[in-house]
């Protein structure tokens, strides 16, 4: 039926002997079902809480210390993390470590199901060593929220400023009584219209001192947990709300050409405000000429590693004309591919583009110090522009692309003593699956990992792989080839050969 | 003599081998040639589909892939033509998209990840290649000397003619079709030559593959008929012509047939007459020739006359009853034009609105054939000298092509391959003549003694030809400057003519380096990415390929023009007030609606200049309430300054080309570049389209319709209430007061 597959198939397997990678090897994020109306044990007290939300950029980034005591009798090791089920699915990127020793890695922390009938859905941190009767721990826990900015108003014309709303309950959403807590706000400009004020404490709340407003401190110790108390605040933010509903991030690994391909797939949209009247060129040219800041994405800057070579930029209709690439140097300075999209991108106006390049290999990977047809592979989880106003990453797939034949491939996020913007190891989707291309006869081993909800802090991640490869399986595409032109012409001269002619001889 | 390496190599069957070996590097030097020169907009500026007419080819390309051969065969598109649609699987020719289909999946069968894109935008390239080789071929078997199929190849890799309809991304039916041609009428030449049933029947299925590919397979199935009579008429009847001939016709039939566009075309249109009826005079001639043999020559001259008098009587008879009843389909208009030039402008503006259907300028000779055109008649002479029957196939082919080149632009394009080989026979005798008749006591005919084979041709013939150095230094070199000129005026042409995909522009920016003006893709992809996936954008019908191919939207109008009161619609649409215009926009479901606007950057090829065809379109279905004459002043100029006549700047498209416009200059200082004058102070006002989107250096505007108003007003009230024009309030209020109750 399809001969030159079959053929190469057989060959293929015929070299391979041992190499057979296991065809679907998938990890899921685990997410624990709790019973309906779960309610954490209270055995937990927050003695003192300060919320650190960070709004300079797109999206809420939130950092929140707290001081945790156990008030059981016996020693305990599940903190529920709580939130409000609007934002449970908008939180991305959420790290729990232990404050005082940062050093020390990442807790380990699972999702839970969603329950549909609850106000607040939960996250279990898992402590490393059960905590002991009235002892205290301090968590630094941090996440980014998703698109839970709005823009209000939401429709302004094209050289008005724009307004970002962010609503919040005064008191932190916590599963256990809280002692004191307050929240502090940092906002990205002194021009905030509207903010609620309180009355909970005797002087006024929030307190203001430059771009950061504070709310609190409050005296929670008899409130219960998960009351809520509405503070809104809206402040000027004339930048684009950049959001990617979708980025595919190809990572290409050749041997045979030294070479590492990077295709990126983005799929953008702009969050901010909408347009009231339609877009007028006339006003654009005017105020790009003067240089105004603007609520529409006019350009991204994308730094590319040292020694990227090769940069493209196209869309669905061909190649986009208006990008610039200063190439960097190796060894340090980075390139800068700077992407103009075709058209200004304002609020709820969409654009989708790749882009990819080309890096020298030998600066990712090496060989691996215990064997020797094993190989680790170093490179960015994500890269992205790098832009003032931030990113947001709704789904990011990551796609590894080994050589045909590579095999025992593992890998691990590089941890540091400070977030690096990913999840934990459970919440990314993993999937090895091989893909065929190039005339492979196995097809390549490829390892696709899945996540939701990043931001651009993650740029600086690293992603390390292992694998095994052998001088074997870089030898078996050039000995396909050779073996299948030989039975072609084989073939062809056999063919040849025969006599078909009806005269008599 | 002693025997010199070089003469291992060039003599006996060592010297076959390497001749046929040289002979083969030739041909792939020119067929890379050929595909090579057709890259520069490539290398220039991407690869991407060029012009308009292949962005459709592209997306039924895509369909086709993505969709598989039997569902593209049964294919509805409802994104076109908007309400009405279009059976698109059996309004177009397959052919072209077919090749690349199966291109596309062998290559995907080999594991190779190409994007169908790039297959479409080198496919020209490509089987320009080939079209060299079936040049070689053709006129190997019209020329004994080896020299003319290697020029003829050469010249048809790189002739302009050709050359302008297969560049790189100029994925249209032409790409494939040229090269059919030519190999149809090579597998013709060599079925007559050779009485063969096989040749004749390949002939027919590259006929058939033509049928499918090219709506011009009619100048095949003319012209192959026309052969066969003309030899009838010499007196050349045999029955290698009547295998041959009744072969082809019998299969090559059948074979078209099968395109549901064709369906039984072939034996109800006139266009097909002729092959049906050179194939009954030939069953007849067949007949007559038969029974020659058995009758005696006075009684066989009376049959012979009686016979030829009643078939002719019959069968004219039989064709004025079936054309009359309308069992034979009348002539089409586009047929008519062929003879009468003026004929598409009175009767059917829409075909004469096409450029390409205008009457060749007589310089575009010379610019799409340079000294081939003079070449050509000396070429065609030369087969008179040696009248065989493939002589008369090129005589026929010269003459008929000569005068369709002369009637339409785009017909240049089957002149070109005759004139290459017409040039090739002339250039390759002068060659042979100069090059290799020598002097004196001949080294040849020493060396003919080796080879005795070779030597019966010289040894007939006494020695005749130019024996000075001088003349042959002089007329070969001549000849090499002819053909370095030729190269390099291909070259130019080919470069600077040919190679503009024309969906991007390119200019200079002062300090030399280019600078692409990319509006109609940024609008494009606008449009693909902000708007709903169902809205329907209304543009003049040039632009309607482009933009199903590239923005993804459903169109009113495109380029596929048989329904002409549909684009009559549209161009009453853009050429009257917007009182008239607003319900043909609605009852069409238009959200957006395009145009193209040049006065900024001075692009003339924009919608004011076209302005008249659509007006004229317009008038040609409602004569009472569009007149192309109000476009004019009284002095029966087009003007769009402040002379310009109500008509034209009440009209919808001259208010969405330069609305807004005064904004961007100087009060009273906007200025058209295109028409290089300077326009009305007060700009249009539009009230029932709002502006949606314009491009950076406002080539593309694309308006909004607005939908009806909120409170029963009509749009001109609205937006004079919105301005704050106090009048119409004030007589409102003359009426009784009503006490709002709410």
């Amino acid at each position: 039926m399809r001969p030159f597959t079959a053929l190469s198939a057989l060959c293929g397997l015929f070299l391979s002997a041992s190499s057979f990678v296991g065809a679907d090897s998938t990890t899921s994020p685990s997410r624990v079902a709790l019973p309906r109306d779960f309610k954490p044990p209270q055995v937990f007290k927050n003695a003192n809480l300060v919320r650190t939300s960070n709004l300079e950029k797109g999206y809420l980034r939130e950092t929140v210390n707290v001081v945790v005591e156990n008030v059981d009798t016996q020693p305990q090791s599940d903190y529920y993390l709580s939130f409000p089920s609007d934002l449970y699915d908008k939180v991305g990127a959420l790290e729990v470590r232990d404050k005082t020793a940062p050093e020390n890695g990442r807790f380990d922390v699972e999702a839970t199901e969603f329950s549909p009938g609850s106000d607040f859905q939960y996250f279990i941190v898992h402590l490393p060593k059960p905590l002991a009767p009235s002892s205290q721990i301090t968590l630094g826990i941090s996440y980014a929220v998703l698109n839970s900015l709005r823009p209000r108003p939401a429709a302004i014309s094209q050289n008005d400023r724009q307004f970002l709303a962010h609503s919040f309950s005064a008191y932190a959403p916590s599963a256990y009584t809280t002692v004191t807590q307050k929240t502090k706000l940092k906002l990205p400009s002194t021009s905030v219209p509207d903010y609620t004020t309180t009355d909970l404490t005797s002087g006024p709340d929030p307190q203001r001192q430059g771009t950061t407003y504070t709310y609190g401190p409050y005296d929670t110790a008899n409130v219960a947990p998960g009351t809520f108390y509405p503070i809104n605040i809206r402040y000027e933010f004339t930048k684009p709300v950049i959001t990617a509903s979708l980025l595919e991030r190809d990572l290409e690994v050749s041997h045979w050409g030294g070479n590492l391909a990077t295709e990126e797939r983005y799929w953008l949209r702009n969050n901010g405000s909408k347009l009231t009247d339609n877009f007028s060129r006339v006003e654009w040219t005017i105020s790009s000429y003067q240089q105004l800041p603007s609520s529409s994405i006019r350009e991204l800057k994308y730094p590319l590693k040292p020694g990227s070579v090769d940069p493209y930029f196209t869309d669905d209709i061909g190649n986009v004309s208006t990008s610039h690439y200063r190439p960097g140097k190796v060894p340090n300075r980075e390139g800068s591919l700077e992407i103009r999209p075709r058209y200004p991108i304002f609020g709820s106006w969409n654009y989708s583009f790749r882009i990819g390049w080309n890096n020298d290999l030998s600066a990712f990977l090496r060989r691996a110090v215990t064997g020797a047809d094993s190989y680790v592979l170093r490179v960015p989880f994500i890269e992205g522009p790098k832009v003032a106003e931030g990113i947001q990453y709704e789904k990011v797939v990551v796609r590894v692309v080994l050589p045909e034949g590579a095999r025992n491939v593992q890998y691990e996020t590089l941890e540091k003593s400070s977030s690096n913007g990913l999840p934990s190891a459970s919440q990314i989707h993993s999937h090895i699956s091989s893909y065929k291309t190039f005339m492979d006869t196995l097809g390549r081993t490829t390892l696709t990992l899945t996540v939701e909800g990043l931001t651009d802090e993650a740029r600086d991640s690293q992603l390390l792989l292992t694998y095994d490869y052998s001088l074997w399986d870089s030898l078996r595409k050039p000995v396909t080839i050779t073996a299948g032109l030989l039975t072609v012409f084989v073939a062809a001269w056999a063919v040849g050969n025969i006599d078909v002619s009806i005269k008599k001889r | 003599m002693a025997e010199s390496p070089t003469d291992v190599l060039l003599k006996g069957d060592s010297g076959r081998n390497t001749r046929g070996l040289l002979r083969f590097i030739i041909l792939a030097t020119i067929a890379a040639a050929a595909v090579s020169s057709r890259l520069f907009s490539v290398i220039r500026f991407e690869s991407i589909i060029h012009e308009f007419d292949p962005w459709f080819n592209f997306r039924a390309t895509k369909y086709l892939v993505q969709n598989g051969f039997y569902s593209f065969w049964d294919w509805f598109d409802d994104r076109t033509w908007h309400p009405l649609g279009r059976v698109t699987g059996g309004t177009l020719y397959p052919g072209l998209m077919v090749t690349s289909g199966v291109i596309y999946h062998v290559l995907r069968f080999l594991t190779f990840p190409v994007d169908i894109r790039n297959i479409c935008v080198l496919l020209a390239p490509g089987f320009s290649g080939l079209t060299a080789l079936a040049m070689y071929f053709l006129t190997c078997e019209v020329s004994p000397s080896p020299s003319a199929g290697l020029l003829a190849a050469a010249f048809m890799g790189i002739v302009p003619g050709y050359i302008s309809r297969s560049v790189a991304g100029s994925y249209d039916n032409e790409a494939i079709a040229i090269f059919l041609l030519v190999f149809t009428f090579f597998l013709w030449i060599k079925a007559i030559k050779n009485g063969s049933i096989m040749w004749g029947a390949l002939a027919a299925l590259f006929y058939g593959y033509m049928v499918s590919a090219w709506g011009g397979y009619v100048f095949i199935t003319n012209l192959i008929p026309l052969h066969v009579f003309v030899l009838l008429c010499m007196g050349r009847y045999s029955s290698r012509v009547y295998i041959s001939y009744t072969t082809w016709y019998a299969l090559g039939t059948l074979a078209s047939m099968q395109i549901p566009f064709v369906g039984f075309l072939p034996i109800r249109n006139s266009d097909h007459m002729s092959a049906l009826g050179v194939f009954g005079l030939l069953q007849l001639v067949a007949f007559a020739d038969f029974v020659r043999g058995f009758v005696p020559g006075k009684h066989f001259q009376r049959l012979l006359t009686t016979m030829v008098i009643l078939v002719f009587g019959i069968a004219f008879l039989g064709l004025v009853l079936l054309s009359v009843s309308g069992v034979i389909a009348p002539w089409s208009g586009r047929f008519y034009s062929l003879w009468d030039t003026g004929y598409a402008k009175i009767h059917i503006p829409i075909i004469a609105s096409v450029s390409e259907h205008q009457p060749t300028a007589w310089p575009a000779f010379f610019f799409d054939l340079n000294f081939l055109i003079w070449l050509f008649p000396a070429g065609v002479y030369m087969c008179f000298r040696d009248l065989k029957d493939e002589h008369v196939f090129v005589i026929i082919y010269s003459v008929l092509a000569s005068y369709f080149a002369g009637v339409m632009v785009r017909l240049m394009l089957t002149l070109t391959p005759i004139v290459c080989v017409a040039s090739a026979l002339a250039l390759s005798s002068i060659l042979d003549t100069y090059v290799f008749a020598s002097n004196g006591p001949n080294p040849r005919s020493k060396a003919n003694d080796d080879t005795p084979s070779e030597g019966l041709r010289s040894a007939r013939k006494p020695e005749v030809g130019i024996t000075s150095y001088l003349s042959k230094a002089f007329m070969l070199t001549s000849v090499v400057i002819y053909l370095i000129l030729f190269v390099a005026h291909c070259t130019w042409v080919t470069s600077n003519a040919y190679s503009s995909p024309s969906v991007v522009l390119a200019s200079r920016m002062p300090d030399g380096s280019q600078h692409i003006i990319d509006d109609y893709r940024e609008a494009y992809y606008w449009l693909r990415q902000n708007t709903e996936h169902n809205a329907k954008i209304m543009s003049w019908w040039d632009y309607g390929y482009q933009i199903g191919g590239m923005a993804d939207r459903p169109t009113l109008v495109d380029n596929n023009t048989w329904n002409n009161t549909h684009i009559a619609t549209v161009g009453k649409a853009m050429s009257s007030r917007e009182e008239v215009s607003y319900p043909i926009l609605r009852q069409h479901d238009v959200d957006y609606v395009l145009v193209v606007f040049g006065g900024l950057l001075g692009y003339s090829g924009d919608d004011i200049n076209k302005f008249l065809w659509m007006v004229r379109i317009a008038e040609g279905i409602w004569p009472d309430e569009v007149s192309e004459r109000d476009y004019f002043t009284a002095r029966g100029e087009y003007r769009v300054d402040d002379g310009a006549t109500p008509t034209m700047r009440n009209s919808l498209m001259y208010k969405m080309s330069y609305y807004n416009y005064n904004s961007l200059f100087q009060p009273g200082q906007a200025v058209d570049r295109v028409r290089g004058t300077k326009l009305p102070m007060e700009g249009p006002q539009l009230s029932t389209l709002e502006e949606a989107f314009t491009s950076e250096n406002w080539i593309i505007r694309i308006y909004k319709v607005k939908d009806l108003d909120n409170l029963g007003r009509d749009h001109g009230n609205a937006m004079a209430f919105d301005k704050g024009h106090k009048r119409k309030r004030a007589t409102k209020r003359k009426g009784p007061r009503v006490l709002r109750t709410e």
